[in-house]
């Protein structure tokens, strides 16, 4: 009788224990949010990936933000001077903050971040752009530094928003475990990384402002099966999806428990042709392949209407971009007359390497630029492999035949220096970064580096218009679209915002 | 028989250094850079070079083997280039779902498969038979992935009785357990079938039949024991495929377990996680098979061991 009430007792324990262990997870408010892909570091400066920087954001902050507005804002910086060279950037940082870890944000933890990135034994991975630009730093008392850049550019505060200029724990770096477990300043902290499931991240009680108005914790899961993140959507097992694959689209928007989101995007998807490869080395028939190219038809089938047809190298965001231009209607007579102006009035046939994801764009034109005798030679690719071949450099792309690369570009709203110079600079031949197609043009980089330097909006977003018409011209891509941004939110959250180019930021959300 | 339990026990080692080689030698050889998927689309080759560096790829291949065997046989599998966490520790978190799952499927397979090949052997050439075949037919010809998919838009989104994601509660394990044991549940009711249907045309059947033995005793005791031989070959053999199933249906049900882990190393070119994962894979199946041809051994006592 004892032994049976003792083991009454017992379960009745467990069970009073399990019921209120789960109305405390039931009263702290959890937003579940599903990417596409998986996170690829916990430290924003070893990756260059979207939908890892939008997991890191809410931990996460640099001198500057870039607030909902996507205007420029103070962040650990209060506020800063540019000298008149434009070379000097001198900034004030905000008193009392301190990173997850405890360690005080001074100017020897902003000193210590970009040495990091300037020091080349490192080798992380978006350090890059930043050894590019910056030729030192240095603190000039606790609380203020000072950088001091390679040439002027303007968009270096641009630059200060994005993932490589976030502001990590000295000590956690040091430490070696950053890659593992975020530490940084952001109003909430990173609880836990299950590398299968989950990223958990709750509340910093000490963050410098306000994060009371918003959830108590964020889950963060991916799946690269697109059917999966909308199927999540609907049974609440998340109450955000990232990006929101645009066949689903209209299924979210019939249902009343959820909401789309759609918002001018900063992806640029083009063709990349191979201008050292015969006959894309002659101008006419480069052009003629963006006559031949219905963009509207391949947004209506590959986007469900989610996109809008690229008449620039920029993409609609982007500052200085030109909607004015329309360079190529879609008009097979004249794709037709240019190829035979060229000497090849019966078409010619040449290959394209595209990753899975991207194949039916490549289906696509094949059947487009059939009908002036274009043969495109399809090899779709497993994305490790495609980096691989469209990565290569001229002498492997002659081997492999490879005449054009299918791909995007994003610069955001960071400036268009960083959608045209990796682009179609000379200097960024592939592999040293994305000029796929050996463009090269002497007047377009001179204008280009010119343009980098000038502190003057207006002229800058002259040259910036000039450049726009000169790749047109030129044609080393065939342009296609600008994607929208397509988030979807179960409803009753609220606070959602995107940064063009698919960083969702989800740390001012209240469920 | 302790002769032939050595032999094999022995051969063991040789089997996993082989394949040891063969999984890392294979590895290196796909295309792809691990330090520029890494880096993402964005970095620059001084980045992607740098990256190389520090991850010890521009070693030469045997080098990277050879540091990877002393390493592993001190229980050190390196660290995941993503996570940045011991491939071991890992391993070791999502071993359990792997097996959990696997254990579920099976039980499912056995369960169902045996019993569906026995009804369609007894019921030969009649309409038993014919539809336990159109389902084995249809269950080892169907893809695997869209069938999870099939499953989770019509049970989870449409009915809502099960959860579509994670591993949960027990009801996660039916969805993609269910889904998993399609393959080896069509492919037992067909083996068992047909062994059954040799087995029963044998002189003992006929015998125990004129004895005038209910028909329960004569397929449960007398013909199934019998049949069973070659059926347990066929689960034991079946493990890999198990394992092989689980790569996709862990990845669609965001499953945590090997499986899954596998499928996202490869996509990130993580060596060292693939590495482990894979080893710690063959090593399970060379493990069953082994179990299996034992068990196989003492069943039969036509197999001779010397």
């Amino acid at each position: 009788m004892t032994i049976l009430s003792t083991a009454r007792k017992v379960i009745f324990a467990t069970v009073l224990a399990s019921v209120s262990a789960f109305a405390m997870s039931a009263s702290a408010e959890t937003l579940t949010v599903m990417q596409i892909e998986a996170p690829r570091s916990m430290d924003p400066g070893d990756q260059s990936a979207t939908y890892t920087n939008a997991l890191l954001a809410p931990v996460y902050e640099g001198l500057v933000l870039r607030a909902s507005d996507l205007s420029l804002a103070p962040g650990l910086a209060t506020e800063w001077t540019i000298d008149e060279s434009g070379k000097v950037y001198t900034f004030k940082l905000r008193e009392n903050v301190v990173f997850h870890d405890g360690t005080p944000f001074n100017a020897e933890a902003v000193v210590y971040n970009f040495e990091r990135h300037l020091n080349t034994e490192r080798g992380l991975a978006a350090s890059g752009r930043l050894r590019t630009i910056l030729d030192s730093i240095e603190a000039v008392d606790d609380m203020t530094v000072q950088f001091n850049l390679k040439s002027p550019y303007p968009a270096f505060l641009n630059i200060l928003t994005t993932n490589s200029a976030q502001q990590v724990s000295p000590t956690a770096d040091a430490a070696g475990n950053l890659g593992a477990a975020s530490v940084g300043t952001g109003p909430y902290k990173m609880v836990e990384y299950r590398s299968g499931e989950f990223v958990d991240q709750t509340k910093f009680d000490g963050y410098w402002g306000d994060n009371s108005n918003s959830v108590d914790d964020i889950r963060w899961t991916w799946s690269s099966e697109p059917s999966v993140l909308s199927m999540a959507l609907q049974t609440g097992d998340a109450d955000v999806i990232n990006p929101v694959p645009p066949v689903f689209a209209a299924t979210i928007e019939a249902n009343p428990e959820l909401n789309l989101a759609v918002s001018p995007g900063s992806a640029v998807f083009w063709l990349s042709l191979n201008v050292e490869s015969e006959p894309l080395n002659d101008v006419r028939v480069r052009q003629a392949l963006n006559f031949a190219t219905d963009k509207e038809g391949l947004i209506a089938s590959i986007m469900s209407g989610y996109a809008t047809p690229a008449n620039s190298p920029l993409a609609t965001v982007a500052e200085g971009y030109r909607a004015d231009l329309n360079p190529y209607p879609f008009d097979i007579e004249r794709a037709k007359a240019l190829l035979a102006e060229a000497g090849v009035p019966d078409g010619f046939t040449m290959s394209v390497v595209v990753q899975e994801q991207e194949a039916r764009i490549a289906e696509i034109l094949q059947a487009m630029w059939a009908k002036i005798g274009v043969t495109l030679d399809v090899r779709r690719m497993e994305s490790g492999v495609w980096s691989a071949s469209a990565f290569g450099d001229e002498k492997q792309k002659a081997e492999e035949g490879v005449d054009s690369v299918i791909a995007s570009w994003s610069s955001g709203v960071n400036g268009p220096d960083l959608q045209f110079r990796p682009l179609y600079h000379t200097a960024s031949f592939s592999p040293t970064s994305a000029n796929l197609g050996f463009y090269s043009n002497p007047d377009f980089d001179r204008q280009l580096d010119e343009a980098a330097a000038m502190t003057d909006v207006d002229a800058r977003n002259k040259v910036y218009g000039d450049l726009q018409e000169l790749i047109n011209t030129d044609a080393p891509h065939v342009l296609l679209y600008v994607t929208q941004d397509l988030i979807a939110t179960r409803d009753g959250v609220e606070g959602v915002w995107m940064i063009p180019g698919g960083l969702v930021r989800v740390d001012t959300v209240t469920k | 028989m302790q002769g032939y339990i050595l032999r094999k026990i022995l051969s063991l080692p040789l089997i996993l250094i082989g394949v040891s080689l063969l999984v890392f030698v294979s590895i290196r050889m796909l295309p792809g850079e691990t330090a520029r998927v890494m880096a993402g689309p964005e970095a620059t080759q001084e980045a992607v070079e740098a990256m190389t560096t520090r991850l010890g790829l521009d070693k030469p291949v045997l080098v990277q083997y050879w540091t990877f065997v002393t390493n592993a046989l001190q229980g050190d599998f390196g660290e995941s280039i993503r996570s940045r966490k011991p491939v071991w520790d890992e391993i070791a978190d999502r071993m359990p779902y792997t097996v959990a799952l696997a254990v579920v499927s099976y039980i499912f397979a056995i369960g169902i498969g045996i019993p569906a090949g026995m009804l369609a052997a007894v019921w030969r050439n009649r309409w038993p038979d014919y539809v336990v075949m159109i389902f084995a037919i249809a269950g080892a010809s169907i893809a695997n992935f869209w069938l999870a998919l099939l499953a989770m838009n019509y049970f989870s989104v449409q009915l809502r009785w099960l959860p579509l994601l994670g591993a949960n509660s027990w009801q996660s394990y039916i969805l993609p357990a269910v889904t998993l044991a399609v393959l080896p549940m069509a492919v037992l009711a067909r083996m068992t079938r047909s062994s059954m249907i040799e087995v029963l045309s044998q002189d003992y059947i006929r015998t125990a039949r004129a004895k005038g033995l209910a028909p329960r005793q004569v397929y449960w005791s007398h013909a199934l024991r019998n049949a069973l031989i070659p059926i347990i070959t066929i689960v034991g053999l079946n493990f890999g495929g198990l394992i092989g199933g689980a790569v996709v249906t862990e990845s669609v049900f965001n499953w945590p377990g090997i499986g899954r882990l596998m499928v996202d190393a490869v996509r990130y070119r993580d060596y060292p996680v693939i590495q482990g994962a894979t080893m710690v894979a063959v090593c399970a199946v060379v493990f069953i098979n082994f179990i299996a041809e034992m068990t196989i051994a003492a069943l039969n006592p036509r197999i001779r061991f010397d």
